[in-house]
């Protein structure tokens, strides 16, 4: 709409500017108004197909599934997300099925079924689930590098230019531990039986793109919300 | 503000003040304001990276039709020259 008004009222001030007028500097400005309003109608047809309504109900199923899946099983580990290369080509999240152990996870591949084994001890069992992040990952045009600036480019073109949940990312790298701190998030941390084990969604995407980025294992430390901002500790396994 | 109001408000703002400054210089060759205009577009465009593959092709299909526009005046201003 915003976009056919400016295409239009360029396309009529301009020739009215430039022959009743004579003005070069109104011709201009309605040069310019006709190039934004092409802008926004282009902008306006990239909308997704699928409504944020129809969207936001397909994750709550798939959150409300999940969910009652680990309040059955009365799983209160958090979770551990796996680069894709550990997992059939596929990142997803471990949930140990044993809280507060050590984890030592085998160096093969961990099959791809629903309960699987993580560790070299027979009780070392998890479920593994796809989570937000896991999908997030897949959207990415190519695999970022280990950098901190690298996994930051990553997550701003995920969570902003792609999904257009948070207005800035900032990622730092330091030995086993990565901070990240989103800006503008819209998905806030809740204190749900969901979001203890998996994270929030922002949460989620932020640790599939770091272990992706640095190929090794990631857990969600600690994750807070204040003033704007989302602070997510992630803990890099080895 | 979401990222696509956030460009729209860009474009709007180099462009009124692109064509205040150009005004007030006196100058008053409309290919020069098409030019900086679209050289502004570009950048802003270039700048905004983080937009979703789809966004970002409509951009390039629109930036693509300007670059012609800048190229044809180029080409027009180089005949008056030659």
């Amino acid at each position: 709409m915003l976009g056919v008004a400016l295409c239009a009222a360029g396309a009529i001030f301009a020739p009215l500017s430039y022959f009743i007028l004579g003005s070069v500097p109104l011709t201009a400005v309605g040069m310019s108004a006709v190039i934004i309003g092409f802008t926004c109608i282009a902008l306006a047809n990239t909308r997704p197909y699928i409504s944020p309504q129809a969207c936001e109900l397909m994750l709550k199923t798939g959150m409300e599934n999940t969910a009652a899946l680990l309040e059955e099983l009365g799983l209160r580990s958090k979770a551990i997300y796996l680069p894709s290369t550990m997992r059939n080509g596929h990142p997803q999240a471990l949930i140990p099925l044993v809280e507060d152990r050590e984890i030592q996870l085998v160096k093969s591949k961990i099959s791809g079924r629903l309960i699987v084994r993580y560790g070299v001890n027979p009780d070392d069992m998890a479920i593994a689930v796809t989570t937000p992040g896991s999908m997030n990952v897949d959207m990415l045009e190519t695999k970022p590098g280990p950098t901190s600036g690298e996994i930051a480019a990553a997550a701003t073109y995920l969570l902003t230019g792609v999904l257009d949940i948070a207005d800035s990312v900032t990622v730092n790298l330091a030995d086993a531990r990565v901070d990240v701190e989103v800006s503008g998030s819209k998905l806030h941390y809740e204190d749900i039986w969901y979001y203890r084990c998996l994270g929030s969604p922002i949460a989620s995407i932020v640790a599939a793109i770091s272990s992706e980025a640095l190929g090794k294992p990631i857990r969600i430390r600690e994750e807070s919300y204040s003033k704007g901002k989302s602070r997510i500790t992630l803990e890099v396994l080895s | 503000m979401r990222i696509y109001n956030k460009y729209i408000v860009s474009l709007a703002l180099a462009s009124g003040l692109i064509n205040t400054l150009l005004a007030l210089l006196g100058q008053n060759d409309l290919g020069i304001y098409f030019i900086i205009n679209v050289i502004a577009y570009l950048v802003i465009t270039l700048l905004y990276a983080y937009f979703n593959p789809r966004a970002r092709r409509a951009l390039n299909t629109v930036g693509g039709v300007l670059f012609a526009g800048f190229v044809v005046i180029i080409v027009l201003k180089a005949m008056e020259i030659l």
